[in-house]
Order: C-alpha cells, then structure tokens, then sequence
C-alpha cells in the first residue's frame, strides 16, 4: 500500500490536469446522452439495415448526428465556460465548423464551443460594469451577436479544415491498430485511465465521435465496445466475491449488480485501487474482450451508456450478437482468473494483517482521486452561507441575477446597485445585475434577489431560478453571502 | 444628465415631516413642484408603500409610485429630503426619504450612485454630517465623479 501511497503522489500534478481536462469533455458529453441514446434507437430501428426499416422516419438520422449531437455538445460545453450566454455563442460559432467540414463535427464541437465561450468572456469583460445602467441588454446582445458571426466564419474557414485533418490521424490511428491487429493494445491505456475515473472521457472524449463517424459508414463499431464492456469490471469483482477477504468480499455481489446490470463502472474502480496489480486482471480482461471482438468483426451501432450489460445489448448490431455477448463472457472469465491468482496469492498475508482489505482508506483514495469538482460544489454549499436558497445555488449557474421589486423602478434598481458594485469589486466578471418588476420576470434569471414581502411572487413567476430573501436592500449580509457563493464558483471553475 | 434628474433645488436639508405620511407627502410635492409628477402619483406613492414598505435600510426610504402609476410620470426626477429627527418608517429609523418618479430607467444612473452612497455607513455618517443641502449634493457628485 506504500508504494501506491507514492505512485499517487509523484504522479498527482499530471494527472490532475489530465483527469481535469477528462471531466471537462467528459462533461460537455454526459448531460447530452439522453440525445445519443435516442439517435441510436432510431438509428437501430428506422435504418435501411435496421429492425424495421422506414425511410421518411429515417430522415431524422442525418440531420440529428450531423447538426444536432455536435451542437448539443457545442452549448454544453459553452454554458460550462460561461453560462448561458456561452453556450449561446458556441453554439453559433460551432455552426460554422459543421457547414465548412464534410464529416461529424464532434471533436470541433468540444473545440469551438468551449473556445467561443471563454472568447466571448474575455470581451465581456473588457467593460464589465462599465455600461451604463439600463443599456446591459442591448450591449450583451449585440457584442454577443457580431462576436458569433465572426467566430462562425472563422470556424468555417479556419478550423474546420484543422479539425477534419486531425480527425482524420486519429481515426487513422486507430484503423491502424484495426488494420494490423493492435486494436486490443488499446485496452493497457484504456484500463487504468479507467480506474483514475477517466473512463468517461477516454470512452466519449475519442472512442465516441470515431464510432459515431465508423456507424456512419458501416453501420457498426468495436469501438463503443472497448470501455464500455462490463466484462473485466465483472471479473474482477467475482473474484472478490470468491477469494477476497472482509469487507471487500462482502460488498462484492452488491457491487457486481451496480456494475454489470447497472452500468455504472465507478463501483469497481476502489477495488482496483485498493489492491494496484489487479489493473493487470483488468487490461487482460479488456484485451481478450476487444480481441474477440475484432476476430468476429462485431460492435454496436451506438455508443452504450451507462455500461451495462443491457445497454450493451440494445445497442449490439443484429449480426453482432454471437461476438459481442462471448467477448463480454471471455473478458470477465479473463479478468477472473487474473484476479484470482493475484488475491489468492495475496491472501494469506492480508488474513494475517486484519487488512479488511482496506476498503474504507481506498473508497476515500477514489474520492480524493475523482477530483474536486463535486466536493468542491457540496462543500461550498456548507461554507459561508446559512440560507438554504444560496445552497441549493451551489449546482447552478450563476451568472444572470435579477433584483425584482414591484415597480422595477426604485428598490430594485438600488439592490441592483450595490450587488453589482459589490461583485465588481470582488473582481469577479461574466455576471450581470439587473433589475426588473417582478411582474416582468420571464423565468430566465439564474437568482432571483427581492425583498422578503415579494419573494413568494417572484418564486410563482420565475420558479427555475434561486430565491433569495433580504429584508434590507442598503446592508444586507446576503450580499456577502452571494459575492462568496460566486466567489467561491469561480475559483473552482477557473480550475478546470 | 444626472444633473437634470435630482436637482440642487429638490434637496432638502432640513425637512419638516415627522411621520411617514407626511414624509412620503413631502417627498411627493418636491417632484410635483419640479413639473416632474402629477398629484396622482403622489397618492400611488401611498399605495405603493401600502403593499411592501420602502424602507432601504441604512437610515433610507425611498417613496415610489406603483408600476401602474407611471403614466402619471411627466419626467424622471428625484428628491432627497434629510430629517433630523429619525422617522418612524414602519418601525425603522429613517433620516433620508429620496423620492423617486422614473421613466424608461433614465434615473437609474443617478439612483445607482445614491444606492453606492447609502450602503457604505461612512458615507452616510457623511451625509448626516453635512452643513446643507449644498453639501449633500456635492457629497453625491463626487460619487459621480468616481
């Protein structure tokens, strides 16, 4: 356990970066499955080769893969860099990479999107808090507007050829592997990146917009298949329900359904963790599975997510079965017996230690391995703030408040003031104050701020939003409260 | 600009109300006195501060007329009265009632920077401080001038 102690550390400035900028793809790709999910349904019922083929039905399949995944990801991955109005913009300048190139735009998308969105941040803020009250609309709108035409043309001249020839080595990277029969390689870097919890971006970061683009031509891909099998997964954790010791083995036929039937792989990373020479049980495991996928030629017409096994099998392509359900059958006997031997060697020695096999101290190693991004969300609900409202802000975007009172004419307008003078001296940007009646709440604002008296009417009118309470505009604590919350927001967004 | 909507004239040092009535009346009459009101606004103003009071905090209530109230608006304008006897506003001490008649959020610059004024307690000790009307004014002018 010493020696992981050690690797974890040396290794930790690295992979923090990499695993950073795995949760930032992984995180424009993840909200937006639901759409993959039903792209690939249709795709496997409508399509000429499909289960019932319905050519006007399967129309929809050009159209949502070409325009509307890479635009889903375009403004996920904008609002993550600068809310909605981020998202807005790159989702107008990811249009131009999609016109100017001939294939799938996934990888231009995660570009662009995020690129156009930190751009139209930079400019905002070049005179943020500078516009004189009452002209923030017309100001946001426009520079907003003309930034996402210029943006859009420069897409379509000059980075959708960039990003159709670097598309093109990395799809030719992996048909090399294909080509020479190296594909099962791909599982030494896939396995751990897994367990470090890169297993959503390595699977919808590259294996995923490949694929996507390999269904296109040839109805299927192994691809989908080279993270997302359950097998090794299941190996590993029958071998813990077999020959583990403690807690470990107790927990394992718990986890083997979370994993296996459930689809979410994370269960299994702890175990891994907690005893490193399974990774090996792993990468044989994973190996074996793209092996025997490869020599029966098989895949799945649509990325599976989460990993299940039932989601593996929705999405195999009918002459695919055969291969598919023995490549997930030879992985996890594969994974099995690797881990055996390596716990059953082991055994003996953990026994005698009282090692529980160190579950707890590894589920808190894979914790403080996932990163901060959700601990930092839920911590910062408990730092600084006492009022519910700002709590349940942690998980939101913040960046669009409005003062409402009665008339949008005097309380308001001051509160207004004295938040937006308070944030900009905070030197936070990519936030507006505004204020408005409340009867012109149209639901758009990210926090709502009213006197106490009003905040029930503010909630019927813009009940998506965050409520908070003041009962004194000129001195409030909740204003400190709210410059903390964004504070602290964007310091852990400036991490990504 | 700011200049055109709270007036030297419409600053009161020394005002003569000692309820909130009579305060919101008195901020009530400067803007009907500045051509800025009709008399109608003025008894919105009462309804306005039936509904939620106006009272801001830091010693200041700010008097408006209702959303509906605005056609009777001939022009933005404010007016900043100074008690030296705090007013009982809805049980909160007030010393300053600025009145406030806004058109189209022309009075929202003016009205930002007497909002920045207000919640900095220095700067209200400040304004309570000052000799006159005169120096009030300028006191709001070098926030203008920031």
């Amino acid at each position: 356990m010493t020696t992981t102690s050690t690797d974890t550390k040396s290794g930790g400035g690295a992979r923090v970066h990499v695993q950073r900028f795995g949760t930032f793809l992984s995180g424009m790709i993840m909200p937006n499955i639901a759409a993959f999910i039903a792209w690939g349904l249709i795709t496997a019922f409508f399509i000429p080769t499909g289960w019932t083929p319905n050519e006007s039905i399967a129309k929809m399949v050009g159209p949502m893969i070409v325009y509307l995944l890479p635009l889903l990801i375009a403004n996920t991955g904008g609002r993550m860099v600068y809310g909605v109005r981020g998202g807005v913009i790159a989702t107008i300048a990811t249009m131009g990479v999609i016109v100017g190139s001939e294939i799938p735009m996934f990888i231009g998308a995660m570009l662009v999107g995020p690129l156009s969105a930190y751009l139209l941040k930079k400019l905002d803020g070049l005179w943020a808090g500078k516009i004189r009250p009452g002209f923030e609309m017309l100001v946001d709108n426009f520079s907003s507007g003309i930034l996402g035409a210029i943006l859009a043309l420069a897409a379509f001249f000059g980075i959708a050829p960039v990003v159709t020839a670097f598309s093109t080595a990395l799809e030719g990277g992996v048909n090399w592997l294909v080509a020479n029969h190296l594909l099962p390689l791909a599982s030494i870097l896939v396995e751990p990146g897994k367990v470090l919890f890169l297993n959503n971006a390595i699977n919808h970061g590259v294996f995923t917009p490949i694929g996507v683009q390999q269904v296109a031509e040839s109805g299927k891909s192994v691809l989908f298949l080279i993270e997302a099998n359950p097998g090794p997964g299941l190996g590993i954790l029958l071998a813990f329900t077999f020959f583990g010791v403690g807690l470990a083995r107790a927990s394992a036929p718990g986890a083997i359904i979370i994993q296996f039937l459930g689809g979410i792989h994370e269960i299994y990373f702890p175990y891994v963790l907690m005893k490193p020479m399974l990774i090996l049980a792993a990468i044989g495991g994973g190996m074996t599975g793209v092996a025997i996928n490869v020599a029966f030629q098989t895949g799945l017409r649509a990325p599976a997510s989460p990993g299940s096994i039932f989601a593996v099998l929705l999405q195999t392509a009918p002459d695919s079965y055969v291969g598919v359900i023995l490549s997930v059958i030879g992985s996890a006997a594969v994974s099995f017996l690797i881990a055996s031997v390596i716990l059953r060697s082991s055994r003996k020695r953990d026994l005698e230690n009282g090692e529980d096999g160190d579950l707890s101290a590894a589920v808190s190693k894979t914790e403080a391995m996932k990163g901060k991004s959700s601990s930092v969300l839920s911590g910062l609900a408990a730092a600084g703030t006492t009022d519910a409202a700002a709590a349940a802000a942690a998980g939101h975007q913040l960046s669009n408040i409005v003062f409402a009172c009665d008339a949008g004419m005097g309380s308001s307008a001051m509160g207004a003031s004295v938040l937006r003078n308070k944030i900009k001296k905070a030197g936070l940007t990519g936030i507006t104050v505004t204020n408005q009646a409340i009867a012109n709440l149209d639901g758009t604002a990210d926090l709502v701020i009213t006197h106490q008296d009003l905040t029930a009417r503010a909630q019927q009118k813009s009940p998506a939003s965050v409520h908070v309470s003041v009962s004194n505009f000129m001195n409030s604590p909740k204003y400190d409260e709210v410059v903390d919350l964004l504070q602290s927001k964007a310091d852990s967004e400036a991490t990504l | 600009m700011t200049a055109q909507i709270l007036e030297l004239i419409n600053v009161v040092a020394d005002g003569t109300a000692a309820t909130k009535d009579e305060a919101i009346r008195e901020a009530g009459e400067l803007l009907v006195a500045a051509g800025a009101v009709t008399q109608a606004y003025v008894d919105s103003m009462f309804d306005r501060e039936a509904s939620v009071s106006t009272y801001m905090g830091n010693f200041l209530a700010i008097p408006h007329g209702t959303n509906e109230a605005k056609e009777s608006i001939l022009h933005s304008a404010l007016s900043l009265v100074r008690y030296d006897t705090p007013i009982d506003w809805d049980g909160n001490p007030v010393r300053f009632a600025v009145g406030i008649a806004g058109l189209n959020n022309e009075h929202l610059a003016i009205l930002s920077k007497i909002a920045i004024v207000f919640s900095d307690e220095d700067e209200v000790e400040k304004l309570i401080d000052a000799a006159d009307a005169g120096e009030m004014y300028s006191l709001l002018e070098e926030v203008n001038a920031e």
